[in-house]
């Protein structure tokens, strides 16, 4: 997408280069673009090196995330120092000429490592910020917007009267400032974006124009990177991240008791649903839902067991090491054909690993998690819109088939923040699946039903559930004909769903009908493989894309047909292992012999998979490990 | 109507060993429903795993068998999902102490409104014999191939110390006061334990029946006085009841502590959701016709602060 503008806006933790994100997400939404924001932060509340990485299209919303970039906007040094490499050529780079003297080695926060490759960058150029940014300008045609925050934020506290402890705050809109006028943006968007986040309080909102109009006057109409004209597919627009979707869709889907113990990236989507526990608007009720924070995984997984017994549509979100705690109450709810939903946002592992970076690497782990065999279902979602509907068929599928099932996210979804079209909730039905109006003498494990018809504790007469094999009547039961009949009747309902998913809830394709070249990924993949499988296209390669969405049971017949098509197929994935290759390998029979993987934690960015896969294509490589990316 | 214990009783049978401590829980557990006169189908126990998790087979009453130690969070989706529905949790001293007990103290902090009955014999008998929780350090049973080198938990002081706002122990094979001890646990608010010693006739030859005939005296016969009749006594009748607690000489039965002015979490939640329980997560419409009650223009509304409605362009330009 030639038309995209890319973006990074760095600095410390805590810094409030998230709220520049959002206002500058808001702003440009509302001036008619689309836009992809990764953040990127480490397992620290205040200190280390964060970043946003952006890509900004006129013309709806960009599928990829891209380097280099054409803007870097840096609160500090060590971003100068971290993403100098970034930036394109002639790209225009916004720092603090406060720091200009600041040295590579008196940036404390930075890693070990990234110290070291940037001191290799940097000799022969200089080790502080002012040789640097003269270096890029010399050599890069770097055009250069330096702004002396102490001085705008001295000018602009004396004016307004602030606290001079608290000037810090305006930092970010120091960053909006320059970014908003080198991309030359409406400046009444910006004000209104500021005044959507800081909502009700003038007295901030006021100082914060104030810095944005102060920086804006100080960027050279030399530097200067034009947006085209916005084509914007939409009149209103959702600015939200993966996890304000998948929030707001199981409010939609009528999910009423969520359970979750924090965890990164998985907490702030109980938060957002807490928040919304209960909405009362012009005589609608929405709620109230139940969001518990309980004492650990496993507590967060069984009480949702418990309320999903006693009627209430009912989920947990968690991310890998939370998972690992649950799968004990996932064989149980396979055992006792209970409908629940997990939401798996998959981090850098193993152990703690990577805890605020995304991976793709739990695919195996969670699609043969839990002890014994049951009926379990495992779904992906390829962006902010598939997460919607898919977090709304996760509840019917589960209730429908009564199966527990897990929905696997990753971090970058969960904290991406995009523009998406306001979803519709009513695209997608409620299936409560066959519900019993018990009597007396009720088997809630009827074996004359595929699945049982189910009722709610409370209901009826009495019902019975237990962990270990039971009859009918969910009472204990070791014999062996029950054994068998009560075993099959739950692990066939695989089949069944298999046989009822639409195929398109599968696996959707994108691309060539018969391409040499098929490659094969699921969740967050999808965005960058299109986008690089079009410039590709345009190379000569016919390709195609298939994202895998129903991931378990495995949609054997139409990969079959698939790998039927096509010469070649190399599987991408955020992982060491390209695991969902293995996963094809395992259902179809044919081995997916290559692979384009990235497990730096960081997301696969649209350049280096071009450059790989045409590294495949045409037979000079079976693998290619991605590592861009600070 | 008036009921019988043998209402509340299934026909499946009951495959406790002879003598084991579980008939009595069991009997009295009937016993004190029929008295309350129970709804069979709004009550729901929840038990955990080993000998005493089996109970929730023999009560016609709703029954969740759950995994090994998480009785009380299962039990807890269920009650807040429907807090119409009486909630029980059985489980043994292992279950509820040792791999469980996170979720008992959890369970205190919160006060919900389940009450939870702990079967004490001080082993794992299901495994055949090892020490659990409760079982003193250098007490030696018969299955132990060395003396407990663990120190016991007091479920006493630990309920206590959780928050639970009703705290009793009571003995197997003392039917009346058990019976008495889990009525008064079903009809208080909030958190309740009642810990109930039971000798294991098979694998604890420590604690046995004779020993518990000898040492077991009610609390009651000697004037004690568990009930915090104003918030102000709070803290001198918990301070008293640990003290209680820590009797080893003999062993105090009965009410240690009982305080009905701490809110349940039930009420906390509704303190800020006036809604709720009425309108309980089991008990709420959620969809209309199979479409869902939240249209996309209420999604819209509900949800307007991550909308953002896009103007025709206008062409003031920062920095121009």
């Amino acid at each position: 997408m030639p038309d995209c503008v890319s973006l990074l806006l760095g600095g410390p933790q805590g810094g409030g280069l998230e709220t520049a994100m959002l206002v500058l997400a808001r702003a440009l939404a509302r001036a008619g673009y689309g836009l992809l924001a990764d953040r990127e932060y480490h397992s620290n509340i205040v200190g280390k090196h964060s970043y946003v990485h952006m890509r900004v299209s006129p013309k709806g919303l960009p599928r990829s995330l891209e380097y280099p970039v054409d803007v870097l906007a840096a609160m500090d040094a060590e971003t100068v120092f971290t993403h100098f490499p970034d930036l394109a050529p002639g790209g225009v780079l916004v720092y603090d000429s406060g720091v200009s003297s600041k040295r590579l080695d008196e940036q404390a926060s930075m890693d070990e490592a990234a110290r070291k490759r940037a001191t290799e960058q940097l000799a022969g150029v200089g080790f502080d910020v002012e040789s640097l940014a003269a270096h890029l300008r010399d050599s890069k045609g770097v055009r250069l917007v330096p702004v002396n925050f102490q001085q705008v934020l001295a000018g602009v506290g004396e004016r307004y009267r602030l606290d001079p402890a608290r000037l810090s705050r305006y930092v970010s809109s120091i960053l909006v400032g320059a970014v908003a006028a080198v991309l030359s943006l409406d400046l009444e968007t910006v004000k209104h974006s500021l005044s959507v986040q800081f909502k009700g309080r003038p007295e901030i909102v006021e100082p914060n124009v104030a810095v944005v109009e102060e920086v804006a006057r100080l960027v050279p109409g030399s530097a200067k990177v034009p947006l085209k004209e916005p084509e914007p597919p939409w009149s209103e627009v959702m600015v939200v991240s993966g996890n304000d979707v998948v929030a707001m869709a199981k409010l939609a889907a009528g999910v009423r008791y969520q359970s979750y113990y924090p965890i990164t990236p998985a907490a702030d989507e109980c938060l957002l649903m807490e928040r919304y526990e209960y909405v009362e608007l012009d005589g609608f009720q929405l709620g109230p839902s139940i969001v518990l924070q309980v004492e650990d995984e496993i507590a967060a997984i069984t009480s949702a067991i418990g309320a999903a017994l006693a009627g209430a549509r009912s989920s947990t979100a968690t991310s890998g090491p939370g998972f690992d705690l649950m799968v004990e109450g996932l064989s149980y709810a396979g055992m006792n054909e209970i409908p629940v939903v997990v939401t798996y946002y998959q981090r850098g592992g193993p152990s703690t690993g990577l805890p605020t970076r995304g991976a793709q690497s739990d695919l195996l782990s969670a699609v043969f998690s839990s002890h014994g065999e049951f009926a379990k279902v495992v779904l992906s979602s390829g962006d902010h819109e598939e997460a919607f509907y898919d977090t709304m068929l996760a509840f019917n599928i589960a209730e429908r088939y009564q199966v527990p099932v897990v929905h696997l996210l990753d971090k970058f979804l969960a904290n991406t923040v995009a523009t998406m079209p306001v979803p519709d909730p009513e695209k997608v039905s409620v299936d409560r699946g066959l519900l019993a109006k018990p009597t007396q003498g009720y088997r809630r494990f009827d074996a004359g039903f595929a699945v049982s018809p189910r009722a709610f504790l409370g209901e009826g007469p009495p019902m019975w559930y237990t962990g270990d094999e039971h009859d009918e009547y969910g009472h204990i039961s070791e014999d062996p004909a029950n054994r068998v009949a009560m075993y099959s009747k739950r692990i066939e309902k695989l089949k069944l769903i298999e046989r009822e998913l639409p195929s398109e809830q599968k696996v959707a394709v994108y691309g060539s009908d018969t391409p040499d070249f098929l490659v094969i990924g699921w969740g967050s993949v999808k965005g960058v493989a299109l986008d690089a499988l079009e410039e590709l296209e345009r190379k000569g390669f016919e390709a195609a894309y298939a994202n895998l969405k129903l991931l378990h049971p495995f949609p054997k017949q139409e990969v079959v047909k698939l790998l039927r098509r096509a010469r070649e197929v190399v599987a991408v994935e955020h992982s060491y292992e390209a695991q969902v290759g293995k996963l094809v390998a395992m259902w179809t029979g044919r081995l997916v012999e290559k692979s384009v993987v990235k497990f730096t934690g960081r997301p696969i960015t649209l350049r280096e998979l071009v450059e790989a896969l045409e590294l495949v294509f045409s037979g000079k490589k079976e693998r290619v490990v991605l590592s861009y990316g600070a | 109507m008036a009921r019988s214990p043998s209402d509340y009783r299934t026909e499946v049978w009951v495959d406790w060993c002879p003598g084991c401590g579980n008939f009595g829980i069991l009997a009295a557990a009937a016993r004190a429903f029929a008295e309350l006169e129970l709804d069979p189908s709004k009550v729901v126990v929840v038990s955990g795993i080993g000998c005493s998790g089996k109970i929730s087979h023999f009560l016609k009453v709703n029954g969740v068998h759950a995994i090994h130690g998480r009785a009380i969070p299962v039990a807890t989706g269920i009650k807040l999902a429907n807090p119409e529905l009486t909630v029980i949790v059985h489980g043994g001293d292992g279950d509820l102490l040792g791999i469980g007990a996170g979720h008992f103290v959890a369970l205190g902090r919160r006060n919900l409104d389940i009450a939870v009955v702990l079967h004490d014999n001080r082993v794992y008998g299901l495994t055949k014999g090892q020490a659990s929780p409760t079982l003193p350090y250098g007490v030696k049973t018969k299955a132990l191939a060395y003396p407990n080198v663990h120190s016991a938990v007091n479920p006493i002081a630990l309920a206590l110390a959780s928050g639970y706002t009703f705290v009793a122990r009571s003995y197997a094979f003392d039917a009346v006061h058990l019976k008495e001890t889990l009525k008064r646990a079903i009809l208080h608010k909030g958190a309740a334990l009642v810990d109930v010693l039971q000798p294991c006739v098979t694998f604890n030859d420590v604690f046995t029946a004779e020993r518990y005939r000898k040492l077991v005296y009610h609390l009651e016969k000697e004037g004690w006085d568990p009930l915090v009749r104003d918030p102000s006594e709070a803290e001198e009748k918990l301070t008293k009841a640990f003290a209680k607690s820590l009797e080893e000489d003999r062993i105090p039965i009965g009410v240690f502590y009982e305080n009905p002015h701490v809110p349940t979490f039930e009420e906390r939640i509704a303190k800020r959701v006036s809604a709720y329980p009425q309108r309980s997560p089991a008990k709420q419409p959620i969809e209309r016709d199979g479409k869902p009650i939240l249209s996309k223009e209420l999604l819209k509304r509900v949800f307007s602060e991550f909308v953002v409605e896009v103007p025709a362009p206008s062409h003031t330009q920062v920095g121009t």
